[in-house]
């Protein structure tokens, strides 16, 4: 009989995480606290060098299962990470110039179907009475109303639809896992990576630190960022390059002074090359540029950024280079990738902390033990292609259906042929109305919706469901954006939510 | 819209997916259409001879509003819990139920404890989690209680009963709302010349009955979608060899149990389903392994009550037709494909056939996208289901040509890759999440003696004593809930048993 803890023979003994970024400390933090009670050591080795690049993150709602799972209180969470709540993207100037749109989490209607829902709100737009698809969604007129509290207890409230996730400094919020990782015994080694030692097998046997000391593992999980020192250095896995659909490979990125009560929601702005985000902090404003380096220098970028940057705080503008894409397996033998060495989106959907999340969920469910069976490595493989797939498609939209003709860029990324499950997609609703769910989605049809609708992507026909659901099922949606205002209404203002709970002065 | 509505709808056969599409279009899209007809031929019989469902059907008969009660007496049927399996691993008879081995435990899977426990030298079997399979082994059944947290609402419940008569209620069902029936064997198709759209059927009375939108149920012979339309078959036959059924109905031997049987035989397996009045029976085989003679004593030699009739014989190919809708016509049933009946879901791919229809429902531009998303979600259904039912002949340890054919044959990637990930660790992959889910995977490998080389190594942080003592209480409930439940007999007695 085994007692708690006791691995059985082929058990890890212990897990070698690479690289102290955010994907570093999520993992190490998640492993200590999953694994426990085991004598499973969790290893981190990074350079005093590397550091987490300053900057802001987005995240979507699920980063609150997350800190369920470590148990972080959330209040701890924004004070220590000065963080903000997140309902909803702005977009501006993206389907033409000029038009604007709100893409929020959560679903539309109240307890509405999404199909009924849709279906409802395209055959009322097409009866010439448009509205705006915030109206109809509590997180949306939230996000635009710039108001966010604690959901109500008495669950009967529109408000239980209320969803949200977080705007966060990223050095902080790796300082912040790292103190939850060190105090649930993960144990920290400072030092730079001179060398990958693979055995003939083609396992990793240990790290070399530049100062001669060896880290032995059994499992290694490479969080080193796009350098993805152990999955490509050593492994020479490939990298999969979609830089054809999603041409930004850079981002320039400065910190502003707040330019009023921060607001819940990240603003991306379209340019004529690439698109401005800015993010609001408890204490500043994140800003920066994406775009792509074939159409536009550093320079160029840095100083238009600062053109039109309000209250740019004065520091060197930091410029982040990159490759859309994503590593070909996500795990090779004893070797995961997470995070960028995993693959890089742009930040214009927030899956960025999104996609760590769920590598480690896949990797609890398909925990190795030393044998590292190639079928449990396949699984993961799987599931993490389909997911990253998803996801770009749901970013290649954001190129290929804007209408603007104003910059070469724009026209090429609509030139461009787009991957083949986007394309089916795209036709499918544009001809019939129909969002298609493919596996491993991380944007639901809601989500689909507010971009096809922003974008300006229609159907060419009317929606069917809505003889099949009846009149009586129409009318019920009547009355929501009443019940959706009058609910919003009683919540408080972001900015004064948000300073109860973090103590501000 | 208006202006390229669908006008009427033309369904091209009766027997029960014809009849299903009838009732389902009528009560869900027949405001919307001027008429619904249906074109049969009292001379052609239908193919049902005691049908076994999954639970999904509870769902369309709700949809349609159907009062499950008089549903049960009309069609003489009888509960279902599952499937038991006997013969298809030598060492033991297994069940297939309707519900789950109990909730996760720290996030980790019950089989992984029950592998865990079994480690440990725990001789309880991992079925005595099964709610579903030890009220089936009991006899018992009552339907559900509306708790999903207690044992007794853990589970779910299919039926077995006669598809003819089921065709029969529906058929009023659907007359009632105006479905309008015409007697009539088709003898010709007309397409229309310039784009090949179905434009009519022609019928022997030389009648034309033309329609916008063309529903193939017309069975093997898909005098539609194959017969006019030529959509191709995907033949399914390397994997899964079967061509032949002998079915046969015999007299009622004692109460009826809550079980579908499936009894692996030398060429092929017997089916086995007990209704009010009589239990329907087959014999699924392989035409190159067994003489049809041969056969059909086979299964009047394992009847446990006297035939009714002469065993009658089915001839089939599996497959899937390559374009389930095409133009303006959507196959179902056994015009759509053919799966043998080992997990019960020819009933169930026609429902699911008739809601995507329903969801994606067409006007008279017939927007090819549409069919191609239709045909999408079937693919996905007919493959993952297609699957399911090679594992069954693939992991079998039973001998014979047949069984040692379908060890050795090349198995499709996906359910390679699952049996490949099961024996590695006991993860169960999925592909389509809407069909078999995680404790029908279950069930089947460790039923068939698929046993992963390890166990979960979270389950391995779980103190050994509570998950012990956790896994004992659970059996203890799983047995006394199960006890509680009324016999399966005396409850149909009670509440339901159809008209003499």
């Amino acid at each position: 009989m085994s007692e708690p803890g006791q691995r059985s023979p082929r058990g890890l003994r212990n897990v070698v995480v690479v690289g102290g970024g955010t994907a570093g400390w999520m993992a190490a933090a998640a492993l200590a606290r999953v694994l426990a009670p085991s004598s499973c050591e969790i290893i981190l080795v990074e350079s005093s060098a590397d550091g987490v690049p300053a900057g802001a993150d987005g995240t979507i709602p699920n980063l609150r299962a997350f800190h369920g799972l470590l148990g972080i209180d959330e209040r701890d969470f924004v004070r220590a990470t000065r963080a903000t709540f997140k309902l909803a993207t702005r977009f501006r100037d993206w389907g033409e110039r000029g038009g604007t749109f709100l893409h929020p989490f959560g679903p539309y209607g109240v307890d509405a179907r999404h199909e009924l829902f849709q279906a409802y709100w395209l055959e009322r737009r097409r009866q010439g009475r448009p509205s705006r698809l915030e109206e109809w969604s509590v997180t949306g007129l939230a996000a635009s109303l710039g108001r966010f509290g604690a959901r109500p207890a008495n669950d009967s409230s529109p408000l239980r639809h209320l969803s949200y996730g977080y705007h966060l400094d990223a050095v902080l919020y790796a300082r912040f896992l790292r103190a939850h990782a060190e105090k649930g015994g993960v144990r920290r080694i400072e030092g730079d990576l001179a060398d990958v030692v693979v055995d003939p097998s083609g396992r990793i046997g240990s790290l070399r630190l530049r100062d001669g000391r060896a880290v032995d593992g059994d499992f290694f999980i490479d969080c080193s960022g796009s350098a993805a020192l152990v999955i490509a250095g050593a492994l020479k896995c490939r990298y999969e390059d979609w830089s054809h659909w999603l041409p930004c490979d850079r981002a320039v990125a400065i910190d502003c002074v707040s330019a009023d009560a921060p607001a819940p929601v990240m603003e991306a702005t379209a340019l004529e090359c690439g698109w401005e985000w800015r993010i609001p902090l408890q204490d500043r404003d994140s800003s920066g540029r994406v775009y792509c380096s074939a159409y536009l220098s550093d320079d160029e970028a840095a100083s238009g950024l600062l053109e039109s940057a309000q209250g740019a705080l004065p520091a060197d503008p930091r410029v982040m280079r990159f490759r859309a894409g994503r590593r070909a397996s996500a795990w090779v033998g004893n070797c995961l990738a997470l995070g960028d060495a995993a693959g890089f989106l742009e930040p214009l959907a927030s899956t960025g902390i999104h996609f760590i999340q769920t590598g480690l969920g896949r990797l609890f469910g398909l925990f190795p033990d030393r044998d590292f069976d190639p079928a449990i490595s396949a699984e993961y493989n799987r599931l993490t292609a389909l997911e990253y797939e998803r996801a770009r498609d749901f970013l290649v939209l954001h190129y290929a259906a804007s209408k603007r003709d104003d910059a070469t860029f724009w026209r090429e990324c609509r030139a461009a042929q787009p991957p083949e499950t986007m394309a089916y997609k795209r036709d499918l609703f544009a001809k019939t109305g129909r969002i298609a769910s493919l596996e491993e989605e991380a944007f639901g049809p809601a989500s689909w919706l507010a971009l096809y609708a922003g974008l300006g992507v229609w159907p060419e026909r009317p929606e069917p469901a809505v003889g099949i659901a009846g009149a009586r099922a129409m009318a019920s949606f009547e009355a929501m954006p009443e019940a959706i205002r009058k609910a919003v209404e009683t919540l408080p203002a972001h900015a004064a939510y948000l300073k109860a709970i973090a103590n501000l002065a | 819209m208006a202006g390229s509505a669908i006008r009427r709808i033309v369904i091209v056969g009766g027997g029960s997916a014809g009849w299903m599409a009838a009732a389902a279009l009528s009560a869900l899209v027949g405001r919307r259409v001027d008429e619904i007809v249906l074109v049969e031929s009292a001379q052609i019989g239908t193919i049902g001879v005691g049908e076994a469902t999954l639970p999904t059907l509870r769902a369309f008969n709700a949809t349609l509003g159907i009062d499950e009660i008089e549903f049960i007496r009309k069609t003489q049927a009888t509960f279902k819990l599952g499937i038991e399996f006997r013969g298809w691993n030598p060492g033991r008879t297994f069940f297939h139920g309707f519900s789950d081995f109990g909730p996760d435990m720290r996030g980790v899977s019950p089989h992984q404890l029950w592998l865990k426990a079994r480690a440990a030298a725990d001789e309880r079997s991992y079925a005595d989690y099964s709610i579903a399979t030890v009220a089936a082994g009991l006899g018992r059944f009552a339907p559900p209680v509306p708790d999903r947290g207690s044992v007794l609402g853990s589970y779910s419940y299919a039926f077995q009963f006669d598809a003819t008569a089921y065709a029969a209620h529906l058929r009023r069902f659907a007359e009632d709302r105006g479905v309008k029936r015409i007697e009539g064997r088709i003898v010709d198709v007309r397409l229309r010349p310039d784009d090949g759209f179905v434009d009519a059927v022609l019928l022997d009375c030389e009648r034309a009955v033309s329609g916008d939108l063309f529903v193939d149920c017309s069975g093997f012979a898909a005098l539609l979608i194959e017969g006019a339309l030529a959509a191709g078959f995907d033949d399914w036959s390397r994997w899964l060899p079967c061509d032949r059924a002998f079915a046969v109905a015999s007299a009622r031997a004692g109460d009826p149990t809550p079980v579908t049987s499936s009894i692996a035989h030398r060429a092929g397996w017997q089916w086995r389903i007990p209704l009010q009045h009589r239990t329907g029976n087959g014999y699924v085989f392989c035409g190159s392994y067994i003489s049809e003679d041969e056969a059909a004593r086979t299964l009047l030699g394992n009847l446990d009550a006297p035939a009714l009739a002469t065993p009658r014989l089915l001839k089939f190919t599996a497959g899937r037709r390559r374009e389930i809708w095409k133009r303006n016509c959507i196959a179902l049933g056994l015009a759509s494909g053919f799966l043998e009946p080992l997990e019960s879901t020819s009933i169930h791919l026609v429902e699911s056939g008739i809601g995507r229809l329903i969801e994606l429902f067409p006007d008279r531009g017939f927007e090819p996208k549409l069919a191609q998303e239709y045909n999408r979600l079937m693919t996905r259904s007919y493959e993952s289901i297609r699957d399911f039912i090679i594992l069954h002949y693939h992991a079998s340890g039973r001998e014979g040509e047949l069984w040692d054919h379908c060890r050795n044959m090349a198995i499709p990637d996906a359910l390679r890759h699952q049996i490949e990930l099961f024996r590695a660790g006991g993860v169960v992959a999925l592909y389509d999440r809407g069909a078999f889910a995680e404790p029908s995977w279950v069930s089947l490998y460790l039923g068939l003696g698929v046993f992963p080389r390890r166990h979960d190594p979270m389950a391995d942080l779980i103190d050994e004593a509570a998950s012990s003592r956790e896994l004992q209480r659970r059996a203890r409930i799983v047995a006394a809930a199960a006890q509680s439940l009324p016999m399966h007999g005396a409850f149909i007695e009670k509440y339901c048993r159809a008209a003499a």
